[in-house]
């Protein structure tokens, strides 16, 4: 054997390798993995971990209830347990430690602002999909002494703003581009809403209807999967319960349908009225002039206040709707709760306490709807009606009515009850509500903290995304005279569906394609005998970041490829890296919310 | 034995055979192969694919064990592919490797799978020591494809 073959010997592919490679080629022909797919198994990881991350913040959260109130039991019946000076000064002293640390952090870091409480929504919506780590440990930390303490303040924000940052972080380790990261961080925060809930449906849809404001199967998909994930875990450490049982209902007359029907008439007006309470409190708190950890104190105080008379008024609510399905109230207990829970919400929001008014709302749309109930029973006796069904409507009615999302409302009210029998009730409800509420309010719940970035902060960055944004590096490239094995090599370690072709200065030759070369890769004679440049597809086409979004798009419809080659400038030729369709219509659909 | 397409098979059909091509080196040979096409109706511009084989052959040159080269061009100077043989009884140096039998082929750019098909089926075949034996013997086109047709060895 001479120098030359034994050099040819050398370059050949063993006959396992070629085996292998027919069994990949077959595998990708059959179950092509594209970018949406890679990004469903990410989504499945981001869904367990925002669980996780979630339930470390339910125990932190219980560690420091117990240390401040000597109680494991709920904040309610904690709070039952204390003398009066201790329900006035936990809130208060629980206040100023979470403001401290909101001072704190906003001094030793300028990522934490004190207002915004919901970074991830900017991350998904607007921004780059990253999340400040520090802020957000700071925002959490600040958020686990309001919660432990008693203040009415839901603990969906932080727990949702941990999950999302778990997202963030597995985005940014992966390098995705910002598209994907946006994704991926709303998969996170679904994740966080699904384990908070139990409620995996509402969390996909609250994600898509309030954050992305679009339900496209392209982003919901990987979402979806995230919040059952998500949910799967809660319920391995918790059970599958739903979080408010409810106590089953059978209409006596078919007569009740008709006020039945009515309860998102009355929620749907009322909603303007909380969204404006929950604004001023936060105006009349921003007219006090004093330090951060004492405007939480405050804040804590009056909680705590209110607690001495009531100390139902204590926490997010959660027990609270609990015992309002279940235990039969009057309608006196029921209005005087519901006063108090009213301020104390308005005034843990207004103090500027990190954390969510998710619950805090469900149970204020559930008391309204138990009055309204209560009205039915007293004006109509005959239907004999029970206000815990009014109140279980009320309650996805008014989320519906206050967060502008119908179809999230219906299926959270729906998924926090499992009663069938509730559907088509909540489905009138949610909706009649959500019109109602439109008639008087534009501005609803979540979509206030985008607004507050205003118009110029968006179209800055529509401006500023452009091809370069969603570039992704390194790209698997060869040299025009790499072989026929070390092309089938390539292709086997890589999932992508072309290899591209540099010469020494790194400008695009062109690209080979798996799908022209994929019934010759286990063909051995051809392994040394052809090399890129004989297969390669010199006008494969390509974009320059100079090019907008709609001339990509159009080259991706020329190439029938999930991702094109992109070149500093057509005619340097200059490979950067690549852009894939996914990447785009993951931001396409970001910025239909804009 | 592997099949190929009818299409394929005209092509085989449709090439140059030069028995017994004397050269001193590889330039030489390939130019003589290529000079035989010239008239040729598919060749639409014979000092291009000259350039496009040549340049390919700078880039690493196709040879196969057994003193067999594969000198080729994708270039859109040919409207079909084109393909010339030829047989060396003295074996002409390409480089290190002494080559007896030589397959020029000139591959329109939009026949990339042609191309593929074509190179394997003669690459798998010229494997076999028999094969080459017999298409060494071959005196004309008709008896060079009769080699491919019969078991390998």
């Amino acid at each position: 054997m001479d120098n030359a073959e034994e050099e040819l010997q050398k370059r050949r592919l063993s006959p396992l390798f070629r085996r292998l490679l027919k069994i990949k080629v077959w595998l990708v022909d059959r179950f092509r993995l594209s970018e949406r797919q890679i990004t469903l198994i990410w989504a499945a990881l981001v869904g367990f971990l925002g669980a996780c991350a979630s339930e470390s913040f339910r125990k932190a959260s219980s560690l420091l209830h117990y240390a401040a109130t000597g109680s494991d039991s709920g904040i309610i019946l904690s709070f039952e347990h204390l003398p009066w000076w201790q329900r006035l000064a936990v809130p208060a002293v629980g206040g100023l430690l979470a403001g401290l640390t909101l001072w704190l952090g906003s001094r030793l870091f300028s990522s934490v602002r004190q207002k915004t409480t919901t970074d991830y929504m900017e991350a998904i919506v607007v921004g780059s999909g990253n999340i400040s780590v520090r802020a957000s440990i700071v925002k959490s930390l600040s958020a686990l002494f309001s919660i432990s303490t008693g203040t009415s303040i839901g603990r969906e924000g932080p727990l949702v703003q941990l999950s999302s940052l778990v997202a963030s972080l597995v985005a940014r380790m992966r390098n995705f581009p910002i598209p994907q990261r946006r994704h991926l961080v709303a998969c996170g925060a679904a994740a966080g809403i699904a384990s908070a809930y139990n409620a995996p449906i509402a969390a996909s849809f609250f994600v898509a209807e309030i954050i992305l404001g679009t339900v496209v199967v392209e982003s919901l998909g990987p979402i979806i999967l995230a919040s059952v994930v998500a949910a799967f875990t809660s319920q391995l450490l918790h059970g599958a319960e739903p979080l408010y049982k409810s106590p089953g209902f059978n209409l006596h007359t078919q007569w009740e349908m008709i006020p039945l029907s009515c309860v998102g008439i009355v929620l749907g007006f009322v909603a303007p009225a909380y969204l404006r309470l929950l604004r001023s409190a936060e105006r009349l708190f921003s007219k006090i002039d004093i330090a951060v950890p004492l405007k939480l104190a405050l804040g804590g105080a009056i909680v705590g206040l209110l607690a001495i008379f009531n100390p139902a008024v204590c926490g997010n609510g959660q027990g609270l709707l609990r015992s309002l399905f279940h235990q039969g109230w009057f309608w006196d207990e029921i209005l005087a709760i519901l006063l108090l829970k009213l301020i104390a919400t308005a005034t843990a929001f207004g103090s500027g306490v990190v954390g969510g008014v998710f619950t805090p709302t469900l149970f204020i749309g559930a008391a309204i709807g138990m009055l309204y109930g209560q009205a039915i029973l007293y004006i109509a006796p005959g239907l004999r009606s029970d206000p815990a069904m009014y109140g279980l409507v009320g309650m996805g009615a008014f989320i519906a009515a206050t967060t502008g999302a119908p179809l999230m409302g219906i299926l959270m009210a729906f998924e926090l009850t499992l009663d069938y029998a509730l559907a088509p009730f909540l489905m009138v409800n949610c909706v009649v509500a959500y019109y109602c509420s439109s008639i008087f309010e534009r501005r609803f719940m979540y979509g206030e903290s985008l607004e507050r970035k205003g118009a110029a902060f968006f179209n800055q960055q529509l401006a500023e995304v452009n091809i370069q944004d969603l570039v992704r590096v390194n790209p698997i490239t060869l040299p025009k005279n790499a072989t026929f094995a070390r092309i089938a090599e390539t292709f086997v370690q890589h999932r992508f569906q072309h290899i591209y072709i540099t010469d020494k200065e790194n400008r695009l030759l062109g690209a080979v394609s798996l799908h022209d070369v994929k019934t010759f890769l286990d063909r051995p004679e051809l392994e040394t005998v052809v090399i890129a440049a004989d297969i390669m597809n010199e006008d494969f086409p390509r974009v320059s970041p100079r090019q907008g979004m709609g001339e990509a798009l159009h080259k991706f419809s020329e190439a029938n490829s999930e991702r094109l080659p992109v070149v500093d400038d057509l005619s340097s030729q200059r490979l950067i890296g690549s852009i894939s369709k996914t990447d785009i219509i993951l931001h396409l659909a970001g910025d239909q919310k804009r | 034995m592997l099949v190929i397409s009818r299409k394929s098979v005209e092509h085989l059909r449709a090439a140059i055979f030069i028995r017994d091509l004397k050269a001193k080196s590889d330039y030489e040979a390939i130019r003589k192969m290529l000079d035989s096409l010239g008239g040729y109706p598919q060749v639409k511009d014979l000092e291009s694919l000259a350039t496009a084989v040549f340049e390919r052959q700078e880039t690493d040159p196709p040879l196969f064990p057994g003193g067999i080269a594969f000198p080729h061009a994708r270039t859109d100077s040919v409207s079909a592919l084109v393909m010339v043989f030829a047989t060396c009884k003295e074996a002409i140096p390409f480089g290190n490797t002494r080559v007896r039998l030589i397959f020029l082929i000139g591959v329109p750019k939009h026949a990339g799978a042609e191309y593929l098909e074509i190179i394997s089926f003669l690459a798998k075949h010229v494997r076999g020591e028999r094969t080459l034996d017999r298409l060494m013997e071959a005196t004309d086109l008709s008896s060079f494809l009769a080699a491919f047709a019969e078991p390998n060895g």
